[in-house]
């Protein structure tokens, strides 16, 4: 009564993902892929530099950090994230000539640079 | 957006470890040793060791970089610190001290 299992049909060819500027796959497969050797150590720089930039990041957890804004304005904050692309610092208790703001947003934009001590 | 944004990784790579002089918008100016540079947002890590033992680290939006200027090339004393900074446990344990 059980119909019969269908024998499956190999795989020929996998259908293309999206080529040209997306960032889907590429028509070349991994190792093909891989670039030359200036490529390839460019990657490996880049990921250097980001690996030590986050872990700079996680060590301002907590801290109390200091911030140069635009039109000279200084702040003192505690920090308490940043997202990925580096657009938003959230920080706690932010310290502003007008008074202190227990949760703020600071757009990247407005900060010119920060501070922290070990 | 400025020259310093539009630099490769191994551009950036090039000046961890110097000392620089960085000059940013509204005439801010900061003097540090390069942890890194954030290859997404283009923001500097700078880290000086003060005379009382704390060591204060300095980011600068690379929106705001103007200029960047080596001050001194890097030497092994230096390297050895930053290189362990922020790092995992783990690789503390190489460290000598």
């Amino acid at each position: 009564k059980q119909a019969p299992i269908p024998i499956p049909v190999p795989v020929i060819r996998l259908p293309r993902g999206p080529d040209g500027t997306s960032r889907g796959f590429c028509a070349a497969r991994g190792r093909d892929r891989a670039g030359s050797v200036a490529e390839v150590a460019e990657q490996q720089a880049r990921a250097a530099l980001r690996e030590r930039y986050l872990r700079s990041i996680l060590a301002m957890v907590g801290r109390p950090v200091h911030f140069t804004l635009h039109e000279r304005v200084q702040v003192d904050a505690h920090f308490g994230a940043t997202d990925l692309d580096v657009a938003n610092f959230h920080v706690s208790q932010l310290q502003t000539p007008l008074g202190v703001q227990g949760e703020a947003l600071l757009r990247c934009a407005d900060i010119i640079s920060y501070s922290f001590q070990l | 957006m400025n020259e310093w944004m539009k630099k490769s990784p191994l551009e950036w790579q090039d000046y961890v470890y110097k000392e620089v002089r960085v000059t940013a918008s509204e005439k801010n100016e900061y003097k540090g040793w390069v942890l890194t540079t954030d290859p997404v947002s283009a923001n500097i890590v700078l880290v000086n060791f003060l005379e009382d033992g704390t060591v204060a680290v300095t980011g600068v939006m690379g929106h705001a970089v103007q200029t960047v200027e080596t001050l001194n090339e890097d030497n092994q004393e230096v390297r050895e610190k930053l290189m362990h900074m922020f790092m995992p446990e783990e690789s503390k344990a190489y460290n000598p001290e």
